[in-house]
């Protein structure tokens, strides 16, 4: 009886700490959406019932373990066969397994109605970025890790949110449907974000589709969830969640912005004006592979500051950038920036770090070779 | 299963297969051409179990170097393109390297002996099948020494990733595998000829040890799958060098594809990995329970049951890849199905242990082991079939401490208690027990504190596979870290006592375990080079 | 062939009397139990299949 007593108490403070634990980060979120809740809910339920035919199990397997020591002169039985038992065994995990199947199949078919949505965003993997596009609202941009370079190098201390910052967040508002469609331009990447159950591969050449319906404001961090190259852990996803009116008036600002943007592709750009342009996309979205200093990590990476037969070829320098080069990592941008960031990058590229080459590129050129 | 009487005399030839020189073959050749050459089924066992002893380390020091890199967050040691190819070696050595050859050895050494055969049906397919190994494992090491460095793309080797974007050493790798699978289908073949010709006249199927029969259906697997695999590498093969796009979209194909044929080799492939584990245990706790078997009859067709039910679940390693509703539902049926098999083996097991007389030698222990945390390992395989919740546990570290409990605890240990078991017949002598405790309990504690965290960092949203890590994440994985280096350390214990045993240590007599059963414990400790040679008379015990 | 059938479905679930087995391993024969058995094990993938189509609708 002692024994029973002292076994249950220690169970119970298990069972006890188990539960601080989980709410404090060692447990699935329960999210902001009522299927990340349900999922949630399905994943406890799961949980504690493998938990009891644990206890169970174990407590059976350390008692024998315990009472029928051989050092203590047990004896062993002889029997080796009921049927009574097997067939009591085999079937109460059968109908334990049936039960969980029910709800499992009910949150699942949720999960697959990615019906009547209010807003559909296009999301497409990319080595080793996010790119957005607000279908039907001519709002599309490139989300890319915020975390500096010299964090990661352990140069300098680690920022709050270290590998889960972006240059800018996907925006969503709460209460509305939201539908993500999903593909990529490379490999498979995939996409997730734990406070929204949302998880899905970005195939290229394949369109997925998921949806989620947020409940609550807030930023959300998630990763690139499918080993998809050298930065597969660079690539995070930072979803803003707004309340509908901010929603309205985010996406109508940004819409301004971007035709800003489309209209500055025509106008006249000084030099300083696509310098720092130019380092602020050269940071975003060229640093992993090609460092803060232009040095780059030949051969698969090659120098940028120096490099004399890039600077000799102005030309080169452009078809490299826009169409990226064939057989090896530098992929083709023209589809991931546009005509203004690529001309700034490029000048950049060229008077950075001593390269001093005086050359400039304005985005109206790139624009008429993207055109060809 | 057999209960022998006393041991009928053996001609004996004066040779053990851990050295020395046989009478039997006066132009024996000796030295390095000896094991060359050798078409006996201990010697390649033994070669099998160094081999595979070797590559364990191997793979065990990439994953010193992963774990090296995780222990902090930042990016300290090695750059995420060498760290990709430290994963993806590590796991490709582990499966094809370390796991699979050692139940091979173990089945080379131990099926014959407990049928009452006196070698393997096919003595020299069976030597062939050993030496492809360490070419095909020369060949993918040496891959990290290449222009563009060795596979980087997951053991699991997903198109395009694997295909468009890898490194050109891949053709390389393909080769390697190739080799491999060779290697593993001519050795099923040989089990399952062996097996079905060679028992001992009396000995029906019914009657042979478990071990065996884990052993006979895991080779039908084998022949089942590896094919498969073949298929799909040569198809990988045509894509990157003769233009094919059987995975590439933009011709025409589908990465899915690629998944689809790699996971219906892969799923079969994790069982082929743990039923013949399954056999040891239910050799080893009978004996040390001194407790016949529960349920024989019920764990064959369990066996057999999960074996099916096997090629009907792949598509659970491909919930989040956009699969079409009915099939998501079809997968997660049948992987909850597959769960009951496998639990009431559990239970037999620990329905033999009820009521027995339990001693805890060093085989008991890691086997007793094996029954608690190989379980562990399948709850959280129970969770994970859950697909809606698997959308949250996907390419998470829950599904890494999902596969580690059930491949590291769960088939390392049942090999560890395979050998330690099998040790006094293969040596005459006993493992060292003090040593072998000492590794034991060092390894739990490893094990555990390297892998239980990482249900932690999965759910609280650690993806796998990466070299760095947000904040969170850091103390499971200072905690793992230095978990994983205590178990790898810890083994070098098992090496130790494994070279001392072959060395010498208590003598072990022909039934070196009181109450082991078997027709391998009627031959003298260590064995003879050849054994059974005239059929040995199998009685079965009265039902 | 009902007793091959019940003896087939008794293996599915896993459990069955000793007796009863010995009995079907004297005087039956393999063949007819594996045929039954792989035949069933198409039954089985049906019916889940079927049950898979209608969960979806």
């Amino acid at each position: 009886m002692r024994t029973l007593l002292v076994w249950l108490a220690g169970g119970l403070s298990l069972a006890g700490s188990i539960q601080v634990a989980m709410a404090n980060g060692w447990n699935m979120p329960v999210g902001v959406t009522e299927l990340s809740g349900n999922i949630h809910s399905l994943h406890m339920t799961i949980f504690w019932i493998c938990v009891a035919i644990g206890v169970v199990v174990f407590g059976v397997m350390f008692y024998s373990l315990f009472r029928y020591r051989h050092a203590k002169g047990a004896k062993a039985a002889n029997f080796h066969e009921n049927i009574v038992v097997e067939v009591v065994w085999t079937a109460i995990p059968l109908l334990i397994l049936i039960g969980m199947a029910v709800p499992a199949t009910a949150t699942l078919k949720q999960m697959y109605d990615a019906s009547e949505a209010d807003l559909d965003i296009l999301v497409t993997g990319q080595q080793w970025r996010w790119r957005y596009d607000y279908l039907g609202e001519d709002v599309a941009f490139t989300s890319n890790l915020g975390t500096p370079r010299a964090q990661i190098r352990g140069e300098e201390a680690f920022g709050e949110n270290y590998l889960l910052e972006v240059d800018e967040p996907l925006v969503v508002p709460v209460n509305r449907k939201v539908r993500f469609l999903f593909t990529s331009d490379d490999v498979i990447h995939s996409w997730w974000v734990p406070d929204l159950a949302v998880k899905q591969d970005s195939v290229p050449g394949f369109i997925n589709e998921n949806w989620v319906r947020i409940d609550e404001p807030g930023v959300y961090r998630g990763q690139c969830a499918e080993l998809c190259g050298k930065d597969h852990a660079f690539m995070p996803i930072v979803v803003h969640a707004m309340e509908e009116e901010a929603f309205d008036t985010w996406l109508a600002d940004r819409r301004a912005a971007a035709s800003q943007e489309a209209q500055g592709i025509d106008r006249e750009w000084a030099m300083d004006e696509l310098m720092e342009r130019g380092e602020q996309v050269y940071t975003a979205v060229c640093v992993s592979c090609h460092q803060e200093d232009g040095s780059g990590n030949p051969p698969a990476f090659p120098a940028l500051a120096g490099n004399q037969a890039l600077l000799d070829d102005r030309d080169r320098h452009i078809d490299t950038v826009v169409d990226g080069v064939s057989g090896a990592a530098m992929p083709a941008f023209r589809s991931t920036l546009n005509p203004v960031e690529i001309a700034a990058v490029i000048t950049y590229e060229r008077n950075a770090w001593g390269n001093d080459s005086g050359d400039s590129v304005q985005p109206s050129e790139i624009a008429e070779r993207l055109s060809d | 299963m057999a209960t022998n009487p006393a041991p009928k005399p053996v001609p004996q030839h004066a040779s053990t297969a851990a050295g020395g020189l046989a009478e039997a073959h006066p132009e024996r050749p000796s030295g390095l051409l000896r094991w060359l050459l050798t078409t006996n089924h201990k010697e390649i066992g033994t070669l099998y179990l160094i081999f595979s002893l070797t590559m364990f380390f191997i793979g065990g020091v990439f994953a010193m170097v992963v774990r090296a890199e995780l222990f902090q967050p930042g990016l300290q040691l090695v750059q995420p393109e060498f760290f990709n190819q430290m994963t993806t070696m590590h796991g490709l050595i582990m499966v094809f390297g370390a796991v699979m050859p050692a139940f091979v050895g173990l089945a080379n050494w131990m099926v014959p002996l407990q049928i009452g055969a006196p070698d393997m049906a096919l003595p020299r397919l069976n030597n062939f099948s050993f030496w492809l190994l360490p070419v095909a494992f020369t060949l993918l090491l040496s891959t990290l020494l290449m222009p563009g460095g060795g596979p980087n793309f997951g053991w699991t080797f997903y198109a395009p990733l694997s295909t468009t974007y890898a490194p050109p050493s891949t053709t390389f790798f393909i080769l390697s595998l190739h080799i491999a699978g060779i290697s593993s289908i001519l050795g099923a073949i040989n089990i399952i000829a062996t097996i079905l010709n060679l028992r001992a006249p009396g000995m029906r199927m019914m009657d042979m040890p478990l071990f065996v029969w884990t052993w006979l259906i895991t080779a039908f697997l084998l022949i089942a799958v590896m094919p498969v695999l073949a298929g799909v590498v040569t198809m990988m093969l045509m894509d990157i060098n003769f233009g094919t796009s059987f995975f590439n979209a933009a011709g025409g194909g589908d990465p899915v594809l690629f998944q689809h044929l790699f996971w219906f080799f892969g799923h079969p492939e994790v069982y082929i990995m743990i039923l013949p584990a399954f056999g040891i245990v239910s050799a080893i706790i009978p004996t040390f329970a001194r407790k016949r078997l529960f349920g024989y009859a019920s764990m064959v067709y369990a066996t057999a049951a999960i074996a099916i039910l096997s090629f009907l679940v792949w598509a659970h390693h491909m919930f989040v890849v956009g699969l079409p509703l009915v099939a998501e539902l079809f997968f997660m049926y049948c992987t909850m199905l597959i769960a009951v098999p496998t639990g009431v083996k559990v239970f037999n097991w620990i329905t033999t242990l009820f009521r027995g007389s339990i001693s805890f030698e060093p085989p008991m222990l890691f086997a007793l082991a094996f029954v608690v945390l190989f379980t562990i390992g399948g709850f959280s395989g129970l969770m994970l079939a859950i697909a809606p919740a698997d959308f949250q546990y996907h390419d998470t570290y829950f599904v890494v401490a999902h596969f580690h409990y059930v491949l590291v605890p769960g088939a390392v240990f049942a090999i560890m208690a395979g050998v330690y078991y099998w040790l006094p017949k293969w040596t005459g002598h006993y493992p060292h027990e003090r040593l072998a405790q000492w590794h034991f309990w060092l390894s739990v504690v490893g094990v555990n504190l390297t892998f239980f965290p990482m249900h932690f960092s999965g759910l609280a949203g650690m993806p796998r596979r990466i070299p760095d890590y947000a904040l969170q994440f850091a103390d499971f994985n200072l905690v793992s870290s230095l978990g994983a280096f205590l178990f790898g350390a810890s083994q070098l214990l098992f090496v130790a006592v494994v070279v001392l045993c072959v060395r010498g240590g208590r003598q072990a007599p022909a039934q070196a375990w009181e109450h082991a059963e078997d027709l391998e414990w009627s031959v003298p400790s260590p064995a003879p080079l050849h054994t059974f040679e005239t059929p040995p008379t199998f009685e079965r015990p009265a039902h | 062939m009902w007793e091959v059938v019940k003896s087939v479905l008794a293996a599915f679930f896993g459990v069955q009397k000793e007796q009863r087995r010995c009995e079907d391993f004297q005087h039956g024969r393999a063949a007819v139990f594996i045929t039954v058995g792989l035949l069933m094990a198409m039954l089985l993938v049906v019916l889940v299949a079927l049950v898979a189509v209608v969960a979806a609708r």
